[in-house]
């Protein structure tokens, strides 16, 4: 049988290019195509397979919804990690916002909780979730850091691919992510 | 293949089964809550639908042409439902009518089989979606019953004993559930059309929506198949096609292939198709059976043409083409299937890229001339294709190998942790990326261990080291460990059963 999507870069930018001009098969095909790198960018981020799947199905709304706004100058591939970047973000915010308490008396190495914890409901505690947070801070004072952040350092984009996403000058980019790392340090946990 | 003229005796009455069948049918598929009113037409008495016409001739139960089918049958352990033990199917003579108005079937059936082991039964797959009429060996009426999937016939038989099984059967066939998430299918076997035409693509499971049959790949078994529809309406299976003749509004064709093949391997299609032939460089007579009016989708010259080219950089690859025709058929499907010499293939953008063509193609060798004895190495097809095919791609655009493998590889930890390791796959699973990908990438790090010419050797030596036949996963990891000299089982055993994907 024929493998059920196997397409090389340029057969997906093609696609896209297709979408985007309102070719609705092609969407379809598309969006069945990139599910499996989609997924797996999400769950870079949410450790937590339901998790990363309940991001991916929004990241995929998302890219049929916003397609257009795909400049079609880098890979599609790499719009697409920032549109599943923004997913997981959001999905991990609506987690937290679901989050009840945990049991006190359970946390005996943290001390008490002072808010929900996402660690303690489906966002299993995973090594992407102290960064999550630190973002969730960042952004109060510095949102434009975070994208570039994230897209370097979890999901491995190059400098240039970012710049060309963001479409931002090469400089601005490394340097908004020099910045970025000094203010995240300090914010994760110390054993992550 | 020596062929001596068929002695069928028919059953009584069975020239009028079909209406009698029919009405049946019909009144059960109402209770069922079906809105299936046309059945109602056919309750007239008297009116006879679509009967299969009986061609050619069935080979002796002695011919030595047979030995090539003889094949250790067996229970699927992925997919139990299907494969016995019993039955070693040597022939299938299947003589079947479509009655697309009525959407109605009706088959007579007979096999040539070699009795596996001692049984007081003979057990075949055969959906329930099919009524069986009536049941003979060797040309005496037998008494049978049906247990879910399964027919079973009242006999006393003995090892390695030779018989002709005849079934007479009719119904609307349905398809059955596939065992996948994939996008592209969610059912197998007998699919019927908006407009009553017909196809199948029934991997892993499904022939037995259409036919009775050891439903498990290392049961292979010659064919011919005799298919008769309202012209302009025309049937098309697997192999070369005997004859076309039309008679009072009926287009009878007759395919035979006289190679062994696995009942997945096997397709049929009815509907108004338009031939078009070539022959290939090296020999090969080439068809493509477009649908009319979808010339649009499929160009049959720019095909034939690219499927020419496939067959030439895969015959360099693997050596001759191992089958004595090539076809393709294309249906209403969004996926594509290596069926034994008629190649069948959607029509989507995708399923009729040269790409594709290729993997097809190159299932022949790998896949078709040898292939897994249960599905539990699926990957053995896969793999190895997929890695032709990305060999044929990197040939083809500005990227080398190397980089595709690079690109492959991101995505393939994603699909080992959603499927499972390739040769350990989750049941529901059938078919996904980590059976292509997985294997492909493992292709690569061997080629890479071995070097290009020992690997190239043994790309095209091992479908020839046992022609017709199939093989285990010890059996494959011992020839290749074997033939190269080195102990390559960790590197099977990593790639294929690993739960996380090996460094490269």
């Amino acid at each position: 049988m024929t493998s059920a999507g196997a397409r090389d870069p340029d057969e997906i930018d093609d696609l896209a290019r297709r979408a985007q001009a309102g070719d609705a098969y092609a969407l379809e095909v598309l969006l069945g195509a990139v599910r499996p790198r989609a997924l797996s960018a999400c769950r870079s981020v949410l450790p937590h397979l339901p998790d990363a799947e309940d991001a991916c199905q929004e990241a995929l709304l998302n890219v049929s919804r916003k397609i257009g706004s795909w400049h079609g100058r880098g890979r599609f591939t790499t719009w697409l990690h920032a549109v599943c970047v923004n997913s997981a973000r959001s999905t991990y915010r609506r987690l937290k916002n679901q989050a009840v308490p945990a049991d006190p008396t359970e946390l005996t190495a943290t001390g008490p909780l002072e808010r929900p914890d996402p660690r303690t409901t489906s966002v299993i505690a995973g090594t992407r979730l102290d960064l999550l947070e630190a973002m969730e801070v960042i952004e109060r004072d510095h949102p434009q850091l975070v994208q570039p952040l994230l897209l370097r350092d979890v999901h491995g984009l190059a400098y240039d691919e970012i710049a060309q996403l963001l479409e931002l000058p090469l400089g601005t980019v490394k340097a908004q992510i020099h910045h970025g790392r000094k203010l995240t340090r300090p914010l994760l946990a110390a054993d992550a | 293949m020596r062929r001596v003229r068929r002695s069928r005796r028919p059953l009584a009455g069975a020239r009028c089964s079909t209406t009698i069948l029919a009405v049946s049918l019909g009144l059960s598929a109402c209770t069922a809550g079906g809105p299936d009113t046309e059945v109602e037409v056919l309750a007239q008495p008297g009116e006879v639908g679509l009967t299969p016409v009986a061609l050619g001739e069935l080979p002796a139960l002695d011919d030595p042409a047979l030995d090539a089918s003889v094949s250790r049958p067996r229970r699927d352990p992925v997919y139990p439902g299907v494969g016995h033990p019993v039955v070693d199917a040597l022939h299938y003579d299947l003589d079947l009518a479509w009655d697309p108005e009525e959407r109605l079937l009706t088959g007579r059936e007979t096999l040539l089989l070699r009795v596996a082991r001692d049984s007081e039964r003979l057990v075949l797959d055969l959906s329930p979606a099919l009524e069986v009429t009536g049941v003979r060996l060797d040309g005496e009426q037998r008494p049978f019953d049906r247990r879910g999937q399964d027919l079973r016939v009242d006999a006393e038989v003995s090892t390695d004993d030779r018989h002709v099984l005849e079934i007479d059967y009719a119904g609307s066939p349905e398809p059955v559930a596939a065992p996948t998430t994939r996008g592209d299918f969610s059912t197998n076997g007998w699919t019927v059309t908006d407009d009553g035409d017909t196809w199948t693509m029934q991997e892993p499971t499904g022939a037995y929506s259409w036919y009775a049959v050891d439903d498990q790949p290392a049961d292979k078994a010659t064919y011919d198949i005799t298919i008769s529809v309202p012209s302009p309406r025309v049937g098309v299976a697997n192999g070369q096609m005997i004859s076309r003749t039309e008679s009072d509004g009926v287009t009878t064709t007759r395919w035979s292939m006289e190679q062994p093949a696995s009942s997945y391997l096997v397709t049929i299609a009815t509907g108004e198709y338009a031939l078009s032939e070539a022959v290939s460089s090296s020999g090969v007579p080439l068809s493509y059976w477009v649908p009319v009016g979808e010339e649009d989708r499929v160009d049959a010259d720019a095909g034939l043409a690219e499927a020419d080219r496939g067959l030439t950089w895969l015959e360099e690859k693997l050596g001759p083409y191992p089958f004595d025709a090539l076809g393709f058929l294309f249906v209403d499907s969004e996926s594509g299937m290596e069926t034994q010499t008629m190649i069948t293939l959607g029509m989507t953008e995708y399923t009729t890229s040269t790409p594709v063509l290729v993997h097809e193609i190159a299932h022949h060798w790998w896949g078709d001339l040898i292939g897994p004895t249960t599905w539990r190495d699926l990957w053995m097809n896969e793999g190895m294709v997929m890695y032709l095919q990305g060999a044929w791609m990197a040939s083809e655009e500005p990227y080398t190998l190397q980089q595709l493998m690079d690109y492959w590889a991101q995505d393939e930890p994603q699909m080992r942790a959603e499927a499972g390791p390739a040769a350990d796959y989750d049941p529901a699973t059938f078919g996904e990326g980590n059976a292509y990908y997985s294997g492909a990438l493992m292709w690569h790090e061997i080629r890479g261990l071995l070097g290009d010419r020992e690997f190239w050797r043994l790309v095209r030596e091992w479908p020839q080291s046992m022609p017709y036949g199939s093989s285990d996963y010890d059996g494959i990891v011992g020839w290749w460990s074997r033939e190269s000299g080195r102990d390559l089982a960790p590197v099977f055993d990593a790639w294929l059963l690993g739960e996380t994907s090996p460094p490269r």
